[in-house]
């Protein structure tokens, strides 16, 4: 190398460059090195993208929502909303990194200890619970308050892969039996609170398992139609179900909350009005949870709402996909049961913003606000990542040039 | 002994794994394929949305649509808007401060009422009242600095008419809650208020340039003539168009509650007077069409006033003479008029005048429309006088729609206050005939050229028209000295395109018309101005080389010697 006059001799800066590299190398034998060549990296790219767009979103709605609950003495900040999100993406993140580095045996009984907690604490909502909006969903005081059933979903998905891939032990369990009857009881419980959304949401993960789990058709005819003749009956006589369905079908009842959402979808046309932009949202009931699709839509364009709906599909499909190359029963049934759960969600509040669905009062997950489902989501999420981490190297032709798919 | 039998569960294991994987896969698939179903049809939807999203924006009031529609002129100038403005008010039941300390300080920044005035208001315990309404924001901002929290602010739509006085007749006002009370505004209430129409303005058919400048003339006529009123109209002789309304005095719609009610009254299509000579040309194309008249040349004694009964039909400047036709409307002659009403006689002069819709409230879209002083007997004296304008009181728009008919090609079409666009126009009904109409333009423009009417001359715009000076009716008959001076006027002559009324009422004469209060003197020289102010406005270039084809009728007007 040339010095040059007057700078001193030119030193080589790659020393340190080929320093850096070296640790996330493949020669680097550290855990967090194994974690980062084992973890599926499609899918923690989407998860951040989804993070990131869902603190650009909440920002977008927090001044609406802040003024909605602002008046007579309580001035709420405009971004109250979004500093707390932000506050609860610190806390949930690291969980999800967390929870996706362990074993997999480890996640699983974690899992399963959770899903037995949980389902008592979902048992005591109806008797401990806080009412809010009419629904009894909450437990705890404070910031402490959570939806156990938010809680559960992921924990429930475990139990019941774990519960349905007993059967390559022992052929002769009777498990969809005694699957129908833990579901069944918790969608008791969860129709007791009212939540609707979540007995469809735990019925179709159910319903999903079985079916993965290879029963055979005959039995799954049986659960569809079983399914058909639930919402039939749920429409007949169960009241909150019946006022939904009615309300959407016969757009009779109050309608402003859904007129207010198209509107708010609308009215940003296909680019969206900029951010800070939007003027319907301030019209918007639950502009940041349940309808923040709508006001991604005024503010950023529909166009937007496009590339999120094509972000969950490509969440779910990256899963399902990874899965034709696993051979174990639990780590198929749980990664696809929470694929289910997180692509069903995403999918039943995104249809309910684009008025295909009657109101479910859902959230869209990682995007909508809100703490507890931000980290009951993590949670479901850093399980999802670490029973779909595995060694690249187990399963590949050795004859795979390396370039090539990851 | 034991057999080695080949346990049956173990063989089959590794088959009914890989069974097992085939159909999970296989199902899998299925399942991704109904997830990209439905992501599928939530793009579809969102790509309707995108396309046909526009529906509900127009169903849903945006913020940018007013709540109540703006009016425009036919070139789009806003004559009523609706803006957002403050109201102050108080809620005396939640006053804080001592009513006795707020109440000075109030009647400092609202000096409308003193402070024993809002003493009372804060002591009254009432819930809400109102201390102001339209108020400007700095005032909002002083009270605000008062730092009494029983103050309330609000923001209210308020009408503002950013013309001021400019077409307050034409336009009206609306009320407190927002609702037309008088003009178009009352007309169009409901297509203002109606969320899917009130983004879009409704036009008027009313030109402000020409309405100003109308307006104007008016009123520069009116103040030195020290007249009561004035009124004045534009209308388009092809369509029914009224380009100019004004009536006078003049409200300012923004503060409806300071003017006096008379300033409400629209003069024009409220308030009936009889408009004097300005019926003669209608009587006598009535008589060419009847062919009571069927020479031009044809000569009426006027050397003696006509009797009726003790009543004699006498001309103020008496010819002394027989007149022919032109002369008569030139020299204005009630006696030859009222001879040749006595020649069509009483039913054929009522038809006339029910035909053109005198015996009729006039036909425009504003409710405030007065009734006409139509005779109770048609006898011969009601005959010979409503020939000369007299003993029949119609509006000026009454006058204005017979003198479009008359030179438009003899149709009668209903003035409309909407802008109509071209081709449009109603149809109307034939009144008088086509040859008829183009006499009346030649007869028109003789008077203006020779007649009573010549300061009604615009250079260059070839104006025809007919002056009317009519005696006003007071108690105990006419009175000799308090006219209502009308001049009714159409240009061009030779391609009549808009009929110029203006009227003054009760003139008292100035040194400019030399003391005298006839309409010749006062009304057309109000007309001349108008024209050639706006007939450029109006798209009728001035042009000295142009002139309406009179040769056959010059000949027949007698010149004192001297005066060729």
């Amino acid at each position: 190398m040339a010095s040059i006059p007057g700078f001193g001799p030119v030193v080589p800066r790659s020393k340190t460059k080929v320093g850096v590299l070296s640790r996330f190398g493949r020669d680097d034998r550290s855990s967090f090195s194994l974690w980062f060549w084992e973890i599926d990296r499609f899918l923690l790219l989407f998860v951040t993208l989804l993070i990131s767009i869902g603190l650009i979103a909440v920002a977008a709605a927090s001044p609406a929502a802040a003024e909605r609950y602002s008046g007579g003495g309580v001035k709420v900040n405009p971004l109250h909303y979004f500093y707390m999100q932000l506050a609860w993406v610190v806390i949930s993140v690291p969980v999800m990194l967390f929870i996706s580095t362990w074993p997999k045996d480890v996640a699983r009984r974690v899992a399963l200890s959770g899903a037995i907690l949980f389902a008592f604490m979902l048992v005591l909502v109806p008797f401990f619970g806080e009412e809010v909006n009419g629904a009894r969903r909450w437990v705890g005081w404070g910031a402490a308050r959570l939806q156990p059933s938010e809680f559960l979903k992921p924990m429930f998905v475990v139990g019941l892969a774990w519960l349905l891939s007993l059967k390559a032990q022992d052929r002769t369990l009777p498990l969809v039996p005694i699957s129908g009857m833990i579901t069944g009881l918790i969608a008791l419980f969860l129709m007791k609170q009212p939540d609707f959304g979540q007995t469809v949401i735990f019925a179709a993960i159910w319903m999903t398992l079985l079916l993965l789990s290879g029963v055979n058709s005959r039995i799954i005819g049986w659960l569809v139609g079983g399914g058909v003749a639930g919402i039939v009956c749920a429409y007949l006589f169960y009241d909150v179900a019946t006022k939904r369905i009615n309300d959407f079908i016969f757009a009779e009842g109050d309608t402003y909350q859904t007129d207010m959402a198209h509107a708010t979808l609308t009215a940003g046309g296909l680019f969206g009005t900029g951010p800070g932009g939007g003027q319907m949202k301030f019209r918007l009931p639950e502009a940041h949870t349940d309808y923040i699709f709508s006001v991604i839509g005024e503010e950023f364009g529909l166009i937007a709402c496009f590339a999120i709906a094509a972000l969950y599909i490509a969440i779910v499909v990256r899963v399902f996909v990874k899965l034709l190359e696993e051979e174990d029963m639990f780590l198929l049934l749980a990664s696809a049961g929470l694929a289910t759960q997180f692509g069903l969600q995403a999918l039943i509040n995104m249809a309910v913003n684009v008025q295909l669905a009657p109101s479910k009062g859902m959230t869209l997950p990682f995007i909508s606000y809100g703490g507890s489902s931000m980290l009951a989501l993590s949670i479901g999420f850093g399980l999802l990542l670490a029973f779909t981490r595995r060694n690249p190297y187990l399963s590949r032709s050795p004859y795979v040039s390396r370039g090539g798919g990851i | 002994m034991t057999t080695l039998v080949a346990r049956p569960h173990r063989v089959r294991h590794a088959g009914q794994r890989y069974q097992w994987l085939v159909t999970a896969h296989y199902r899998l698939m299925v399942m991704m394929l109904v997830f990209l179903g439905v992501g599928l049809l939530i793009g579809l939807r969102l790509s309707y949305l995108a396309v046909f999203g526009d529906e509900p924006r127009s169903r849903v009031a945006g913020t940018l649509v007013p709540l109540r529609g703006d009016i425009v002129d036919r070139n789009g100038v806003p004559l009523a808007r609706t803006i957002d403005a403050w109201s102050i008010g108080v809620h005396p039941d939640r006053l804080l401060g001592k009513p006795e300390d707020l109440a000075p300080q109030l009647a400092a920044l609202l000096p409308e009422h003193d402070a024993g005035w809002y003493l009372a208001v804060l002591r009254s315990g009432k819930s809400f009242t109102y201390l102001r309404r339209r108020a400007l924001p700095e005032l909002v901002a002083k009270i605000n600095a008062l730092g009494e929290p029983a103050m309330a602010f609000a923001r209210e739509p308020e009408r503002l008419y950013p013309q001021t006085t400019l077409a307050a007749h034409v336009l009206g006002y609306t009320d407190f809650d927002g609702h037309g009370v008088t003009g178009m505004e009352r007309v169009l209430d409901d297509r203002l208020t109606d969320p899917a129409q009130r983004g879009t303005p409704v036009a008027l058919s009313i030109d402000s340039r020409v309405q100003a400048a109308m307006e104007s003339e008016l009123f520069a006529a009116m103040t030195s003539q020290q007249a009561v009123g004035a009124t004045g109209l534009v209308l388009d002789v092809a369509t029914g168009e009224v380009i100019a309304m004004a009536s006078m005095p003049v409200y300012n719609p923004n503060k409806v509650g300071q003017s006096p009610p008379e300033a409400r009254r629209n003069n024009v299509t409220q308030s009936v007077y009889e408009l004097g000579s300005t019926f003669k040309p209608i009587t006598m194309a009535a008589a060419i069409d009847d062919g009571v008249v069927t020479s031009m040349a044809k000569r009426y004694d006027a050397t003696a006033p006509v009797a009726i009964g003790r009543f004699r039909i006498k001309d103020d400047h008496p010819a002394g003479r027989w007149l022919n036709v032109p002369e008569t409307l030139i020299q204005s002659s009630n006696i030859v008029t009222a001879r040749i009403a006595d020649e069509m006689g009483q039913a054929r002069m009522e038809a006339v005048f029910r035909n053109l819709g005198f015996d009729k409230p006039p036909v425009i879209e504003l409710r405030e429309k007065g009734r006409t002083l139509w005779p109770r007997d048609w006898g011969r004296a009601t005959t010979l006088t409503t020939a000369y304008g007299h003993g029949i009181a119609v509006t000026p728009l009454h006058l204005a729609t017979a003198y479009a008919a008359l030179v438009n090609g003899g149709t009668l079409r209903p003035a409309t206050l909407y802008r109509v666009a071209p081709g449009k126009a109603a149809v109307g009904r034939r009144v008088f005939t086509e040859s008829t109409s183009a006499r009346m333009r030649q007869l028109l423009r003789l008077v203006v050229m020779q007649g009573t009417g010549k300061r009604a001359e615009a250079p260059g715009y070839r104006v025809g028209g007919k002056t009317g000076t009519a005696e006003k009716p007071q108690a105990g008959g006419y009175s000799k000295s308090v006219n209502v001076s009308t001049f009714a006027a159409v240009f061009p002559m030779d391609k009549p395109r808009y009929v110029v009324i203006a009227m003054l009422d009760a003139p008292k004469g100035s040194a400019e018309s030399s003391g005298l209060t006839t309409a010749g003197y006062t009304a057309a020289p109000v007309v001349s101005r108008v024209i050639a102010r706006t007939g450029p406005m109006l798209g009728v270039i001035p042009d000295a080389n142009k002139e309406i084809d009179l040769s056959d009728l010059l000949p027949l007007i007698w010149k004192p010697k001297g005066h060729e």
